[in-house]
Parts: C-alpha cells; structure tokens; sequence
C-alpha cells in the first residue's frame, strides 16, 4: 500500500528531471540554435566581401568556397578525392579497431596478458605517431600501406584503451549475478561482459573514428597524389585559399556524418543507458 | 536437507571470518542469521551460495557437496544487481537461459504477475523504484524454482514501509513452493516476522553464539506480546553476542581469545 503511494511521484519527478535539462524548446529548435553561430558568422563574412570592406583574397567568402566545391563536383574531381580520403581512412580505422579491440580484450580478461602487454603498449602510446611516418615510409614505401599503418596507429589506441578500461570497470557485482546463474565462460562474455562495455566501446570507436581524421590529413600531407590532404597541400602550393577551405568543409562534413553513422548503429543496442538529458529517458 | 558441517574461512589476509560453523536447515524451513558486523554472516551466505570456497568444512545439500554456484540454490543481494540493458522481463527469463523460449517468456510473465510488476514487463531497471528493482530481483531468483534461496540483507537498503510490503510479500512469494529461506539481517524485527529459527552469530571470530526458535503461527502480528517477546529473546542475545566474556555455545570461555585480538 505504501508502494501506491509513492509510485506516481516518484515517476512524475523521472519525467521533470530528464525533460528539465534540454529547456522549454521544441525538438527542431536545439539544432537550429546550434547552427545560428556558424551560419551568423558565415553571412557576416559574406556581406564584409560583398560591401569590398575585405578583398577576401586569403579568406574567401562562403559563396566562393562553395563554387570551388562545386566546380570539383563537376569536374569528378571531388569524388576520385573523397573516394580516395574514404577508403584510407576506413581500412586504417578497420585495421586499428581490430587489433585494438583484440588485444584491449585480452588485456582486459586475462590479468598475465595485460602485465604482459600492457607495458609495452603504454610505451608505445607516448610516442607521437606522426613520428612513425619516416619509418613507416622507409618499412612500407610511399604508397598506400604507409599511410594506412599510419592511420591505423592512430586508431588502434583509443580503442585499445576502451576496451581494457572497460572490460576491467565491469561491475563485479553483475559479473556474480552471471556467476549464480552458472553461466559458462563463452554465455559469461556474451551475456554480461559484451553488454556491459558496449557503451564504452562505442565511445572508443568514436574516438577512434575522430583519430583516423585527423591521421588521414597527415598521411596524405606526406605525399599523395589524390585525396582531400593532397587538395589542402595543392591549395596552399597554388595559392588557392577557397580550395583549402573547400576540402577543409569537407572533411568537417565526412568526419562529422562517419561518426554519426557509429552513434545511429549503436542507439538502439544503448536505449537502456541512463542518460542525462534525454528527452526520451523517460519514456 | 542443507547441512553445514563445521564452515571456517579465513580470507588470504590472515582474517577468520567464520570458524566451525554448523548447523543443519530443513527443507521449507525459514532462518535468519543475525549478529553484528564482521561476524561472517555474509561470508557464510556466499559460502553456501557457492560463490566463495570456504576454507575448511563442507556444505552439503541433499546429499550434494556443494562447491559452486548450483542450479537448486538460488541468492538475492542487497542490491538488486539487474541487469541494466535488459528489459525487466528480460532479466526475469534470464535464470532460465536453457530454457526454451516460449515456456521462458510463460513463466516470466507469470512471476511478474506474482510480483505485481505485470505492467513493468518493458521498463527499463533504471525505471523502477528501489521496491519495485528488489521484487524483480526476487522473480528472478524464483523463477528456476530454487530448493533453497539466499538472501543477503535484501531490504535492509529500502525504506521502512517499503521493507514491511516486502517482507510480507516474501512470505506470500515462499507459501507457493515452500524453498527454504536463509536470510541474513541485521533488523531483529524482519528476524522475528520471518524466521521459523533465528541464528544469532558473534564476530571475530565469526561463529554461531545462540539459536532462538520462534513458533509463532504466520502470519506475525508485528504488535502482539508474544511477537514482542521474541524480539526482546533476540535482542538479548545479540547484546550477549557482543559481549565477548560471555561464553559461547560450545562452554568455552572466549576471553583469552578477545584479550587476543
């Protein structure tokens, strides 16, 4: 009887507490308000240049940034690049989310494993990577194995990291839960522990992802013919700040589109997080 | 039958949690252990759970020595401890993973009914009330239908209303299949409105220290005399427990031990 009390409070304080942190504003609103800056400052530049207060020589306005982008387009050159930016990065994100996930889960499960490996690949870490690409050109030449080691380094680490970190804060409480129930070692890593880092390891791979970007310039800045890094590079040879900035767009639009297909694929396995401001938590 | 025969462990850093422990639990019976902190109650539980080894001395049920988790024993903690990405029917079927899918879902259903958590079936844990997470929990540990089932202080985190509707749906939830029950508390009152036996246990070493039958027919009156009695009967032998010149059952005084420590 007490319970009936108590219940229909209790939920209406859950549906105040997590519809409180996103405000009074419609669902469309948030992203609309996040893009007023950038959209703000856009326009201002524009106007500057367009009265002839700046000759907007080194920093082009957004109009002409847009038609180098759309003169690429038309030519096919943007997509021979943005194929060859693509495919770098998602081979070194592949490899490195291999090998880091295989020996984060060994490192994580198997305490010898980690005292073992766990050192080393600390070492490793404090290591700029950027400082792996001369021997990596030396050991895998100049074509596209260098660059893709190079991206996968980068990779490998955060999520290396993720997964031992999470495997090791596992609650040893919910892992005696799947002990009482006699759960076999194979039902133990599937039922309790895949679960259990799924949400860390998403965390990783985004981390992970965001590395890769930010490798892939580097790769492609130490020589490539084709490729987004390549554009950056001929920009600034040439003289063509709009070219810069037009592939610099780009990859904030890549980058930011690749993580959120990560986040998209992984909602639905962590519906049950308990997130802080969520405007569907409650329901 | 759960036998203890003389359970003793002591943890790698030199502690004795528990020493010559015995006692033996009939079928259906329902026993709480009580006694003050660190005189290995838990210990205890965990021993007969199977989840920890202890260091000498056997548990046997049923003619089984038991040596880990078993499929008749089944243990309910403090916490809830569900399983978060789980829906709350989901972790209700999850003690009957060999089950197949369909007689899972019947029985889940039906213990959630039984609980009164019907309408929960597709919330989330972190939806539910501290109450409402522990009657999950204890579906859940019914649901293989155990012979016999632990409890690990399993209200001792509600509040005072709530423990009381729990308590009282407990006894409900054991009339329909009558496992035995060993409960460990440290409330003389859950002790007394529960218990078929109260097993008051004294620290350091832990062991057992004085047996208290309560025949009182269920269910308890909370205010009668009788009930108050008992509770008194319980609540002088714990004080007695703590006292460490008091001898124990055994007739050996404990003093030189406790000048010891």
């Amino acid at each position: 009887m007490a319970m009936t009390v108590e219940l229909p409070i209790r939920e209406n304080a859950d549906v105040t507490a997590s519809s409180a942190p996103s405000g009074r504003l419609p669902r469309w609103a948030r992203p609309a308000l996040g893009l007023l800056l950038p959209l703000g400052l856009a326009l201002a530049w524009e106007i500057i240049v367009a009265l002839g207060l700046s000759n907007g020589r080194l920093v082009p306005p957004p109009t002409k940034v847009f038609a180098t982008i759309a003169e690429l387009a038309r030519s096919g050159e943007l997509a021979r690049h943005i194929t060859a930016t693509l495919t770098r990065v998602l081979a070194g994100f592949g490899f490195g989310v291999i090998a880091g996930t295989l020996l984060g889960a060994v490192s994580g499960y198997w305490g010898l494993a980690r005292r073992l490996l766990d050192p080393t690949v600390q070492a490793l870490r404090a290591i700029p990577s950027i400082a792996w690409v001369p021997l990596f050109i030396l050991w895998l030449g100049i074509f596209e194995t260098s660059k893709v080691a190079l991206i996968a380094v980068g990779v490998f680490f955060p999520v290396y990291l993720g997964v031992m970190g999470a495997i090791l804060s596992v609650d040893r409480k919910i892992v005696e839960v799947g002990r009482a129930f006699r759960l076999s070692g194979p039902a133990m890593i599937r039922r309790i522990l895949l679960p259990a880092v799924l949400p860390a390891y998403v965390v990783a791979l985004r981390v992970g992802l965001g590395l890769g970007w930010m490798f892939v310039v580097a790769a492609e800045f130490m020589g490539a013919s084709e490729g987004l890094g390549y554009l950056l590079v001929d920009g600034q040879q040439l003289g063509k700040p709009a070219q810069i900035l037009a592939a610099i767009v780009i990859f904030a639009i890549l980058g930011k589109t690749t993580d959120w297909l990560i986040e998209i694929a992984s909602a639905p396995l962590l519906r049950w997080q308990d997130a802080f401001g969520r405007a569907d938590g409650a329901a | 039958m759960l036998v203890l025969d003389r359970l003793a462990k002591v943890y790698p850093n030199g502690v004795h949690a528990l020493e010559r422990f015995s006692a033996e639990i009939k079928q259906g019976e329902i026993i709480a252990i009580i006694g003050g902190s660190g005189c290995g109650k838990s210990t205890l539980l965990r021993a007969i759970a199977g989840l920890d080894r202890a260091t000498r001395g056997t548990v046997t049920l049923d003619d089984i020595v038991i040596t880990g988790p078993h499929a008749k024993i089944g243990i309910i903690f403090q916490e809830p401890r569900l399983l978060p990405w789980l829906s709350v029917a989901d972790n209700i079927g999850f003690g009957l993973s060999d089950a197949p899918s369909r007689v899972r879902r019947d029985k889940g259903a039906a213990a959630l009914a039984r609980v009164g958590l019907a309408d929960k079936a597709k919330a989330w844990p972190r939806e539910l009330s501290g109450g409402q997470a522990q009657r999950v929990a204890i579906a859940r540990a019914l649901v293989p239908q155990p012979e016999v089932l632990l409890l690990d202080e399993p209200f001792s985190a509600l509040d005072a209303f709530t423990r009381r509707d729990l308590q009282d749906h407990l006894l409900d939830l054991w009339a329909d299949t009558r496992p035995t029950l060993v409960l460990v508390t440290h409330d003389v009152d859950e002790a007394v409105v529960l218990a078929d036996r109260v097993l008051v246990m004294r620290p350091r070493p832990g062991r057992l220290f004085d047996e208290i039958t309560i025949n009182l027919a269920r269910p308890r009156d909370r205010h009668s005399a009788a009930f108050d009695n008992f509770k008194r009967r319980v609540m002088t032998a714990l004080d007695r427990s703590l006292d460490r010149n008091v001898p124990d059952r055994e007739g050996k005084s404990m003093s030189g031990e406790a000048m010891w420590w």
